[in-house]
């Protein structure tokens, strides 16, 4: 069925106006039926009437007749006997109603009447005096008594006919009560069936501009609205619950996109940081490599003069040193092999051999298959061996022990510098294990080992635990740094 | 849909036909006796396949006189005085071959006349049977007539024959009185009757108003026990008084038996042309000790 604002429209005006003619037509009925009903009193009223005035127009006709045997009289006469011979019925039905049974005693009076006035004017027409003297005085008699019951039965007539005009005036006024009451029911069914569907339109449109004010306001939370309404009205409710959707998926999209943005934006400002701190490692690179690079210049020279004096240890350690800050400039790259970077610590070592050959005991532990298979930072033992030879046995007495162990336990290349010295402060391992992410100032006296573990967290954002630092006072200091193998550095910038 | 007063008396004109239609005539008076008889006409009507039209005898003799033209399947006549015209109608009916049921008082015999109703002389003998039950040796009675029940009157010979039969020389004195159809009447006899005749031992009603009446006066006069009362009639205080003691006993007829049994006897005359020729309906003594 069709649930538009039309059909609904015209469905709603049909039945008021089938109510109405329905109203209008009981009220025609009723009205019609109490006018056949008045019409079919009056008609046995009329017929008795008629009877009666037959009875009475016989009267003059007879007596003339029996007076002075006049022929015209006696053709009246039998006229309108013929009349009433015709007028009464035959068949005369008994029913338990007064009237019918009244009226059933008069059509057999009259039987007799016309019976004993045909005796009448056959004794008239014999002459037979003082029967149809007598005759005519019951006749008379008869006739009276026929009136009598025409007029009981008129009587009797009029007492119904007045009661049923009662009932007739009491039927008209519940008639119209009825039809009142019809009328007003009929209204106040269209009224209310019109309120209804005012009701099933505007209610929805009411709801709906409070589901947009809200929406307005940003809330897109609320509930879906669904009416049974007109269908103009469910598909606005329905576009209009499409329309909160999409606006508020929309709006989610934006705010991701914000957020993306912002978190590029954040990135963007993270890698510009890192490039700066880049830059400012290379520079201190370039820095500390300037002095290496004369002193390199310089020791060549000092080599060849120890030669041309034949002093061979001089010579072995001046081309040790040579050798060393060789592959300190000349190391471009941010990640070596294991072997360039152990051939490097190598030099360092035969050097400091020379320079504590008492005092100092180096200790070298590399598995040979591990030089070629990894990489690692370049520039990273190194500085922590310098660190262990500047600060651990400052006031230690004795020999000094500096070991170094390059190991592999899948996935994580171990690479760790102990020696048994004088130790570290626990704070200063505390400020030396804090990530640098903006500008520091580069410290003399702990610029290697500081450079080594910036750089650690710089190649390895995300692993906290790639560089550690155990220290006992008086005992040593081991410092470890843990390179996951499959893990890529992040050396983007 | 209204069903209209009209509507319904339209349904009304379309009552059932029936084959037979009845004339009762009967005194004018309005009394509880023709009333319960009028009752037993209709209802044996109603369901006896026929329809009555009561006429009276009294204050329309035309309408008797006219019976033996009006179509009757059959007249039932509640005569109770011997009349010379009124016989000369009933002869005249009776000649056209219309079947005639006399109730309470058999005025004229003859083929085609009938009779339903009380034998009066057992009426005397049921209030000789009442006036027995007391201890008094020597009974001075008044029995008191009623036009209202003139069919009683119409016989009282038979009445106090009856009477006598039963009593013997118990009764001393018997004088009669006679109501009229003035209801009120009765408690003016009462009055007279016990303060003119205070050796009264027993007054005796033949209607039920009358006794009444009478009950009240002797209570008025608180001579309770002192006059004994024998009444007509079952009215519910007739009853209570019975129990009360204030009513030695009343006798009873049974008027709607007598219209009932009227209607069959007609209803059989029409069909089968005959019927028993006499019909008593019998009468009821209400006493303390049937209570």
């Amino acid at each position: 069925m069709n649930n538009s604002i039309k059909s609904r429209l015209l469905i709603y005006f049909s039945i008021s106006m089938i109510i109405i003619v329905f109203s209008l037509g009981f009220v025609l009925y009723n009205s019609l039926k109490l006018q056949h009903i008045a019409d079919r009193r009056f008609e046995d009223e009329q017929f008795l009437q008629e009877i009666q005035s037959h009875l009475m127009e016989i009267q003059v006709p007879l007596q003339n007749y029996l007076t002075s045997y006049s022929s015209s009289s006696l053709s009246k006469l039998l006229y309108i006997i013929e009349i009433l011979n015709e007028s009464i019925p035959v068949k005369r039905i008994i029913t338990s109603n007064d009237s019918d049974l009244i009226k059933r005693e008069i059509f057999f009076l009259l039987d007799n009447y016309l019976s004993q006035l045909d005796k009448i004017i056959e004794q008239k027409r014999g002459r037979r005096v003082q029967e149809y003297t007598e005759n005519y005085q019951n006749l008379t008699n008869l006739y009276n008594y026929i009136t009598d019951r025409i007029n009981n039965v008129s009587l009797l007539g009029f007492r119904v006919q007045l009661e049923e005009y009662r009932n007739y005036l009491s039927l008209f006024r519940r008639i119209q009560l009825y039809s009142i009451i019809q009328i007003l029911l009929a209204t106040a069914f269209s009224f209310t069936i019109l309120m209804q569907m005012i009701n099933n339109i505007v209610n929805p449109m009411y709801q709906l501009s409070l589901m947009a004010g809200k929406l307005s306001n940003g809330e897109f939370n609320i509930p879906d609205m669904h009416f049974s309404s007109v269908n103009e009205v469910n598909q606005v409710s329905e576009a209009f619950n499409d329309m909160k959707h999409n606006i508020h998926h929309y709006i989610e999209e934006i705010k991701k996109q914000k957020e993306m943005e912002q978190q590029i934006m954040t990135e963007k400002v993270r890698n510009l940081k890192m490039e700066q701190l880049l830059k400012r490692m290379e520079l201190y690179t370039m820095q500390a490599q300037m002095n290496p690079h004369f002193l390199f210049n310089t020791i060549n020279t000092g080599v060849q003069l120890a030669i041309v004096e034949d002093a061979d240890r001089t010579a072995e350690y001046m081309e040790n040193l040579a050798a060393l800050f060789r592959y300190n400039i000349r190391e471009k790259q941010f990640f070596v092999s294991l072997r360039h970077e152990i051939k490097g610590l190598d030099s360092y070592f035969n050097i400091l051999k020379i320079r504590f050959p008492k005092t100092l005991n180096l200790i070298l532990n590399v598995e040979q298959e591990l030089l070629d298979s990894f990489n690692c930072p370049a520039m990273v033992i190194q500085p922590l061996v310098e660190n262990s030879v500047l600060h651990a046995f400052k006031s230690k007495e004795g020999i000094g022990t500096i070991i170094v162990s390059v190991s592999y336990e899948d996935p994580i290349l171990n690479i760790s510098v102990s020696d048994d010295g004088v130790g570290i402060p626990e704070d200063v391992i505390k400020e030396l294990l804090t990530p640098h992410t903006h500008d520091y100032k580069l410290s003399s006296h702990v610029m290697g080992l500081e450079n080594v573990i910036q750089r650690c967290y710089f190649f390895y954002p995300d692993q906290e635990d790639v560089i550690s630092i155990k220290s006992n006072p008086r005992e040593g200091t081991n410092i470890e740094i843990r390179i996951h193998t499959e893990v890529q550095p992040c050396i983007r910038l | 849909m209204v069903k209209t007063p009209f509507l319904s008396k339209e349904s009304a004109d379309e009552v059932e036909e029936v084959k037979f239609h009845y004339a009762f005539f009967l005194p004018a008076e309005d009394s509880s006796f023709f009333s319960r008889l009028r009752e037993g006409a209709k209802d044996a009507a109603s369901s006896r396949d026929c329809s009555i039209s009561f006429h009276s005898i009294d204050s329309d003799p035309l309408s008797f006189e006219m019976a033996k033209y009006s179509g009757f399947d059959g007249i039932g006549l509640y005569l109770y005085e011997k009349d010379r015209s009124k016989l000369q109608y009933l002869s005249e009916i009776l000649g056209e071959g219309i079947p005639v049921v006399q109730i309470e008082n058999e005025v004229i015999q003859g083929p085609g006349s009938f009779f339903i109703g009380t034998n009066n002389f057992d009426i005397g003998k049921g209030i000789g049977q009442l006036a027995l039950d007391t201890s008094i040796d020597r009974l001075n009675m008044v029995l008191v007539y009623s036009k209202k029940n003139p069919g009683v009157m119409s016989d009282r010979n038979l009445v106090e024959m009856g009477l006598k039969s039963v009593l013997g020389d118990r009764l001393s004195a018997l004088s009669t009185e006679v109501t009229s159809l003035n209801p009120l009447d009765t408690g003016m006899l009462a009055y007279d009757l016990l303060k003119k005749k205070p050796s009264i031992d027993i007054i005796v009603l033949t209607d039920p108003n009358d006794t009444l009446m009478t009950v009240q006066a002797i209570i008025d006069m608180n001579l309770v026990g002192m006059v004994r009362i024998i009444g007509f009639g079952e009215h519910e205080t007739i009853k209570s008084y019975i129990e009360k003691g204030v009513l030695l006993g009343s006798i009873v007829r049974n008027p709607y038996r007598i219209g009932f049994s009227t209607v069959m006897a007609l209803k059989e005359l029409s069909i089968n042309g005959y019927t028993s020729a006499y019909a008593d309906t019998g009468i009821t003594i209400l006493s303390g000790t049937s209570q």
